[in-house]
C-alpha cells in the first residue's frame, strides 16, 4: 500500500522524477504534471545531459524523449542501465510522431514502458505508480537477496570452522591399519556417518561404523563424543561390549528422542583370531571367504544406540573365529539405498555381486566402481561408507602399529598398591582395564602390559568365577555347558549380595629390570585348586586354559588358604 | 505421502501412505500431539499402505514412544509390508514396539 502516490514507502519524501525533453514546452508541460501529482521534478534537456542530472540526483523514475539532439534517448538509457547494474528505476519513454518505429529498440535497451504524447493525466499518474510499485518490491528483493547472501557468507564460515573441529576429534585417535580401508563420502561439509578405528594395548584392533539419523552438522554433533569415549576406552583396553554401552549412555542422555546411532562394533583379536561384532541397527554386513567364496551375513541383533538406557540394552555380542582370508565387508544404509535412474535400490545383491575370489580383482573396487555406476547420472542421495576390514593375521599388517608404540624403559623401583572391590562394584564393572592402566602410568612395566593384562583378568576372573560365584567349572567340559556356565555367572553375578574381591601389587627392582607381585584374594567358600584348574590336556577342552597361560607367563603361582589367594610373580627385564 | 489419524476412544490409529521421511514430519507431529489432550492409552500405527521408511521415520516414531512413556504394548506398529518391516527389523524395533 502505497498512501500518497508521490511518496515512497521508505519516508515522507516525496518520489523524484527526472523528465528528458529537448523540446522546452514540452519538458516545462510535463513537469508541471508531475509537480502537480506531487513529484520532485528535474529537467535534462538531451541524453547526455540526462546521464549526469541522472548521477546527481538519482531519481526515483525517469521519462525519457527518444530523438534528441547529443545524445538519443536510447543510447542515454543504455548507459544509465549499465551505471544502475543490479538496481532498478523505471525508465519511461516519451513516444509520438515518428518515434514509433523505435518500440522494440527502446525495451531492448531497458525501457519499462511508453507514455504517448499528448499526455494524459490520468494515465501519467497511473502509469508512474505502478512502475514505482515495481521498483519498491525490486529493491526489497535486492535488500533480501543481499541479506540471504552475507547470511550465507557467515554460515559457510562457521560452517568451514565447525567441520574442521569436528575433524580433529573424529580423526585424533584414529590410527590408520592396513587391514582397514575404507570409502566416506558424505552429503554434506558434515558427515552423518562415523568410522572409528584404533589397537587397544593388547594390540587388537577395534573399528567402529556408526550412521546417525539425519545428515549434516546436526548428525554430526553427536559424533564428537561418541569417538571419545571409543578412543579413549579403547586405549585404556576395555572390550567392545564396555565402549558399546558407554557410547549409548552418553548417547542416551546427550540425543532428542527422535536421533540414534545406528552402528557396528568389531574387535579383531590377532592372538585368538576372534572376530567379535555387537551390531547395532546397521544393514547386514558380510563376512566373506575370499579362498571358498562363502558370505556369512553378520546382521543387526541389537537396537541402535542412544535410545534405551544401557540397562535395557541386553546387548548380544557375536563371535566368530575367522582366517586370514576373510574379509569383513561394512556399510551403511546409503550404500544399499543408492537408486538408479529407474528407482531401483543398489540392494544387498548389488555388494553380494561384487564378493570375487578372482585373485586378480579387488572386491571392494568392484563394490564402489558398480555403486557408481548404478547411481548414474541421480548424483549421491546418502552419505555412504563402504568398509573393508581385513582379517590378515600377518605380522606386517601388525608391527607397524607396535612399532609406533615407543618402548620407554625406566627405573625399576619398590612399590605396593592395592585395592578391594565389593560385590555391588563386581556386579557393575571389569576392574582389570582401569587397574591394569593405573600400573601403566606409575611404573616402567608399559612393554609388558600385554602380559601383565593377562595374568590379572585370568586371577581375577578365576576369583570371581570359582570364588565369589562358585561356579564350576566342570561344566564347561562340553560346548553346550560353556553357554550354560555363562548364564549361570549371568544369574549369580545378578544375585550377588556379598563378598569382595582384593587386588595387590607390590614391585621391587632386580637386576636391570623388576619384579611384580599379584596376589588376589576373594572372600568365597574357597575350593580345591586341582579339580578346578586341572590340566588341559587337548585343544578341545572348553576349561583350564587360564591357568596354563598364567603358569606360561609367569615365574611362579601359587595358591593357598584353601583356592582363596593366589600369588603369581612375573619378573622382567629391560633389553 | 500422507498422515492420517482417528480416535476412537483411548486409541489413537495413525495411518501412514507412501514414504514415511522427514517429509512427514510436521505431519506425524501433529498427529501424536492429540495423544496428551484425549487420554491415549494406544497408539496404533497402520503401515498397510507404507511403501518406505527412513531413519528419520524410526527417529519420529522413537518420539512416539517417547510421547507414550514407557510401556512397550502401547504402541503397535500394523501391517507392514516386507520391505519396510525389514528395516524396522534391522533397528530391533521389536524390543520397542509390537510389530504386528
Amino acid at each position: 500500500m502505497i498512501p500518497n502516490p508521490s511518496s515512497n514507502t521508505s519516508g515522507s519524501a516525496p518520489s523524484s522524477a527526472l523528465v528528458v525533453d529537448d523540446s522546452l514546452p514540452q519538458r516545462l508541460l510535463l513537469s508541471h504534471m508531475l509537480e502537480e501529482l506531487g513529484y520532485s521534478v528535474t529537467t535534462a534537456e538531451d541524453g547526455e545531459d540526462a546521464i549526469s542530472k541522472f548521477n546527481d540526483h538519482r531519481p526515483d523514475i525517469i521519462f525519457m524523449d527518444i530523438e534528441m539532439p547529443v545524445m538519443d534517448g536510447i543510447n542515454s538509457v543504455r548507459i544509465i542501465r549499465e551505471i544502475l547494474d543490479d538496481e532498478f528505476i523505471p525508465i519511461i519513454f516519451i513516444t509520438g510522431g515518428s518515434s514509433e518505429q523505435y518500440l522494440n529498440e527502446c525495451i531492448d535497451v531497458g525501457g519499462d514502458d511508453f507514455i504517448k504524447k499528448p499526455f494524459n493525466t490520468t494515465i501519467l499518474s497511473a502509469k508512474t505508480r505502478s512502475l514505482l510499485r515495481i521498483k519498491e518490491l525490486y529493491s526489497k528483493q535486492i535488500e533480501q537477496k543481499r541479506e540471504i547472501e552475507a547470511f550465507k557468507l557467515i554460515e559457510d564460515q562457521e560452517h568451514e570452522t565447525a567441520a574442521m573441529l569436528y575433524e580433529n576429534i573424529v580423526k585424533a585417535g584414529y590410527m590408520e591399519s592396513p587391514n582397514v580401508r575404507s570409502e566416506l563420502s558424505p552429503m554434506a561439509m558434515f558427515n552423518g556417518d562415523l568410522l572409528l578405528c584404533a589397537y587397544t594395548p593388547a594390540n587388537k584392533l577395534n573399528v567402529l561404523l556408526g550412521d546417525f539419523t539425519g545428515h549434516g552438522i546436526t548428525a554430526s554433533v553427536a559424533a564428537a563424543p561418541a569417538s571419545e569415549i571409543f578412543y579413549g576406552m579403547t586405549a585404556k583396553g576395555f572390550g567392545i561390549r564396555e565402549i558399546t554401552e558407554e557410547i549409548n549412555t552418553k548417547l542416551n542422555k546427550l540425543l532428542p528422542p527422535h536421533m540414534f546411532l545406528a552402528a557396528t562394533l568389531v574387535c579383531l583379536d590377532r592372538e585368538t583370531h576372534n572376530l567379535n561384532s555387537i551390531t547395532c541397527g546397521l544393514p547386514d554386513h558380510f563376512l566373506f571367504n575370499k579362498k571358498t567364496g562363502e558370505i556369512e551375513s553378520l546382521i543387526s541383533n541389537n537396537l541402535p544406540l542412544g535410545i534405551v538406557p544401557s540397562a535395557d540394552l541386553n546387548l548380544t555380542e557375536s563371535h566368530t573365529e575367522v582366517t586370514s582370508s576373510h574379509r569383513l565387508f561394512m556399510f551403511t544404509d546409503g550404500v544399499i539405498e543408492t537408486e538408479n535412474a529407474a528407482g531401483e535400490p543398489f540392494d544387498f545383491e548389488g555388494v553380494t555381486n561384487c564378493l570375487t575370489t578372482d585373485d586378480s580383482l579387488n572386491s571392494f573396487d568392484k563394490i564402489i566402481n558398480a555403486l557408481e555406476k548404478h547411481q548414474g547420472e541421480q548424483g549421491q542421495q546418502d552419505d555412504i561408507t563402504l568398509v573393508r576390514l581385513t582379517c590378515d593375521f600377518d605380522h606386517g599388517k601388525w608391527d607397524i602399529h607396535e612399532e609406533i608404540k615407543k618402548t620407554v624403559s625406566m627405573e625399576p623401583s619398590s612399590w605396593k598398591v592395592s585395592s578391594t572391590m565389593d560385590c555391588n562394584t563386581l556386579k557393575r564393572l571389569n576392574p582389570v582395564p582401569a587397574m591394569v592402566n593405573s600400573l601403566m602410568e606409575i611404573q616402567g612395566l608399559l612393554p609388558f602390559r600385554e602380559s601383565i593384562f593377562l595374568i590379572v583378568t585370568e586371577l581375577f576372573v578365576n576369583s570371581l568365577d570359582h570364588g565369589l560365584l562358585g561356579l564350576d567349572s566342570a561344566l564347561k567340559q562340553t560346548p553346550d555347558g560353556f553357554a550354560k556356565f555363562f548364564e549361570l555367572k549371568q544369574e549369580r553375578l545378578e544375585n550377588l549380595d556379598h563378598g569382595d574381591i582384593k587386588l595387590m601389587f607390590s614391585h621391587r627392582p632386580q637386576g636391570n629390570g623388576g619384579e611384580l607381585t599379584i596376589r588376589i584374594q576373594d572372600t568365597g567358600r574357597g575350593f580345591d585348586e586341582k579339580t578346578v584348574y586341572s590340566e588341559v590336556t587337548d585343544n578341545e577342552q572348553c576349561s583350564g586354559r587360564g591357568i596354563r597361560l598364567i603358569r606360561q607367563i609367569c615365574d611362579a603361582l601359587e595358591y593357598s588358604d584353601n583356592g582363596r589367594q593366589a600369588t603369581a610373580i612375573f619378573t622382567w627385564e629391560n633389553e | 505421502m500422507s498422515v492420517s489419524s482417528s480416535i476412537s476412544g483411548t486409541k489413537l490409529t495413525i495411518n501412514i501412505s507412501g514414504r514415511f521421511d522427514f517429509a512427514a514430519h510436521k505431519d506425524f507431529r501433529e498427529a501424536i500431539d492429540s495423544i496428551s489432550s484425549n487420554h491415549i492409552n494406544s497408539v496404533v500405527v497402520d503401515m498397510r499402505t507404507t511403501d518406505y521408511v527412513d531413519s528419520s521415520a524410526l527417529g519420529m516414531l522413537l518420539m512416539l514412544k517417547n510421547q507414550m512413556g514407557d510401556s512397550k504394548d502401547a504402541i503397535s506398529l500394523i501391517n507392514a509390508k516386507p520391505e519396510v518391516k525389514k528395516i524396522l527389523e534391522i533397528a530391533n524395533f521389536g524390543q520397542l514396539f509390537t510389530l504386528a
